[in-house]
């Protein structure tokens, strides 16, 4: 299924470019370029406290004590590189990075060394139902998140019916939020979610819920999404989705990118490799 | 370093867009109020009750006539929220958004302007209380009185450093959202806004501190126009040099720190 999307959307970054710089770039332009990229985030940790054996210390501590800082380093030396139309995606153990990975490139944390090139947005499906308003109406909601996305009142004027549509609310729309159902709701952050479409689409597991029938077709909207995006990072434990999505895959364990490569053999050196699979607490 | 980790702030470019933010303020303001039976006249019992109370029971206590007193303390009171609610306020602004900030929702120069524009949103709805005031008392309204819209001005773009600073300072050091509202108290009761200071005293103890009180100044800026009284150069001077120090200082700190905020809340 990739193959096709992925000439196509090469041939359209390849028109976009002005002529003249054809010369000096006969490549086409990366999306994203990082470059040995690391971060190392301050922990700050109590000091050592022995409350039971010495309640005097409880005293001392109040006044006296001190939290300690530590460095933990969550990414380690990482350089990724995304081509147009290509779609990574990254395997690795709980907490081996994967979601702080996809944070750096959203431009959230930003890196402690190493540079970091976007070609575009870079914009993260996660967190889809933080900013839904429980007091507004379903109308009203769509317009908040709509602001939020950073759309003009007209531009979202215009996407409504298909949201509306597509969330399947009907005259609810009109209602408040909190006299939604459980599933009513999550249509709704579903679709507000996904109404527009993402240049580069950054995944942090794939998305979907609800009942069989929404389902179905919610994972066609994604499966768009994805197609039209111009490229993909997308994080996952599935290895079915990953094969079915995605152009290449890294491994990453600790912080570090242990394999690049095809789908298949990063599966492969990832299952091969037990000691990947574990996972470490993360201590300097 | 990049086309955008060279910004100091993730998404910094978006913040040209105050009408997207006035949208969103607005229609916060308007919800918090949805379901109560008053709606944001709500807001407004806070302020009436205070000025109404303590402005002719402090008129009686520091001897100033009504008419004189209670618009002082109406202007100085609705003024005084607004400096207060964006400092104290500045205290907890990313640890209130920290959800939006780890889930990459909302860049902190987002949070900065929403929590700004809240204010003013509330600011702006209390005037009312002053417009009452005023019309009551039948106090004068001069083209002069148009001045102190410069006033409000300055405190709203001071606002703007003054929370990015404070926020940034305290999303690292919590310590400060616990001593923000004591200090404000302290300074409250320090700035002439239930009392009133002796015009035309110069060289007096209370004047040679006022001076010394940035507050002071800032609400001098929006009161005296309205009163009727002069402003000094003085205040003018100790305005606008915090405006623009505010601003060198917060560049530097955030340009410096503002990456950080993230890890830190």
């Amino acid at each position: 299924m990739p193959k096709p999307i992925e000439a196509s959307t090469d041939d359209a970054a390849e028109a976009e470019k002005p002529a003249n710089a054809q010369t000096i770039a006969p490549r086409v332009a990366p999306l994203i370029v990082a470059r040995n990229v690391t971060l190392q985030v301050p922990v700050f940790l109590p000091q050592e406290r022995q409350l039971l054996s010495n309640p005097l210390r409880l005293v001392t501590d109040l006044y006296l004590g001190r939290s300690k800082r530590v460095y933990t380093t969550l990414l380690d030396n990482v350089s990724v590189k995304l081509m147009p139309g290509e779609r990574l995606g990254l395997i690795g153990a709980n907490g081996a990075g994967k979601s702080t990975l996809l944070k750096v490139l959203t431009g959230i944390y930003q890196p402690s060394s190493g540079t970091l090139k976007i070609n575009g947005e870079a914009t993260g499906l996660f967190g889809i139902a933080l900013g839904m308003l429980n007091e507004a109406t379903g109308l009203e909601n769509i317009y908040m998140r709509g602001l939020q996305m950073g759309l003009t009142l007209k531009q979202i004027r215009a996407l409504i019916p298909e949201v509306i549509d597509f969330a399947e609310l009907e005259d609810a729309i009109e209602r408040p939020l909190s006299t939604y159902s459980a599933g009513m709701r999550l249509r709704l952050t579903l679709a507000v979610s996904t109404m527009i479409k993402p240049d580069i689409l950054l995944l942090d597991e794939w998305i979907g819920a609800g009942d069989e029938h929404f389902k179905t077709k919610f994972k066609q909207r994604m499966l768009d999404l994805v197609e039209s995006s111009r490229g993909m990072v997308l994080a996952t434990h599935s290895f079915n989705l990953m094969k079915a999505l995605c152009t290449r895959a890294l491994v990453l364990a600790e912080g570090r990118v242990v394999f690049s490569g095809p789908v298949d053999d990063a599966q492969q050196f990832y299952l091969e490799n037990a000691q990947l699979r574990r996972r470490k607490p993360r201590q300097e | 370093m990049t086309a955008r980790t060279r910004s100091a702030a993730p998404g910094r470019a978006r913040v040209s867009r105050p009408l997207n933010f006035l949208f969103r303020v607005f229609f916060t303001f308007l919800l918090r109020y949805r379901r109560t039976a008053l709606g944001p006249i709500w807001a407004l019992i806070g302020p009436i009750v205070f000025v109404g109370t303590l402005g002719f029971l402090y008129s009686h206590i520091g001897n100033r006539p009504p008419t004189e007193f209670l618009p002082h303390i109406a202007v100085g009171f609705v003024t005084w929220n607004l400096i207060q609610s964006m400092i104290t306020g500045a205290g907890s602004v990313f640890h209130r958004g920290r959800a939006n900030i780890l889930q990459g929702q909302l860049p902190l120069d987002d949070l900065v302007m929403l929590e700004v524009m809240t204010n003013v949103v509330t600011f702006l709805h209390q005037c009312l209380v002053i417009v009452g005031v005023f019309i009551i008392f039948g106090t004068p309204f001069t083209w002069y009185s148009l001045l102190s819209l410069v006033g409000v001005a300055l405190i709203i773009i001071n606002g703007i450093w003054v929370v990015r600073l404070i926020g940034l300072v305290s999303a690292r050091y919590r310590d400060l959202a616990e001593v923000l509202p004591a200090v404000m108290r302290v300074v409250f009761l320090a700035t002439p806004i239930i009392w009133m200071q002796d015009r035309g005293a110069r060289g007096s103890f209370i004047s040679a501190f006022l001076t010394y009180n940035p507050f002071y100044h800032f609400l001098e800026l929006v009161r005296s126009p309205l009163l009727g009284h002069p402003i000094e150069p003085i205040t003018w001077i100790v305005t606008i040099s915090i405006t623009v120090l505010g601003f060198v200082i917060e560049g530097f700190v955030t340009a410096r720190y503002a990456r950080y905020v993230p890890l830190w809340v």
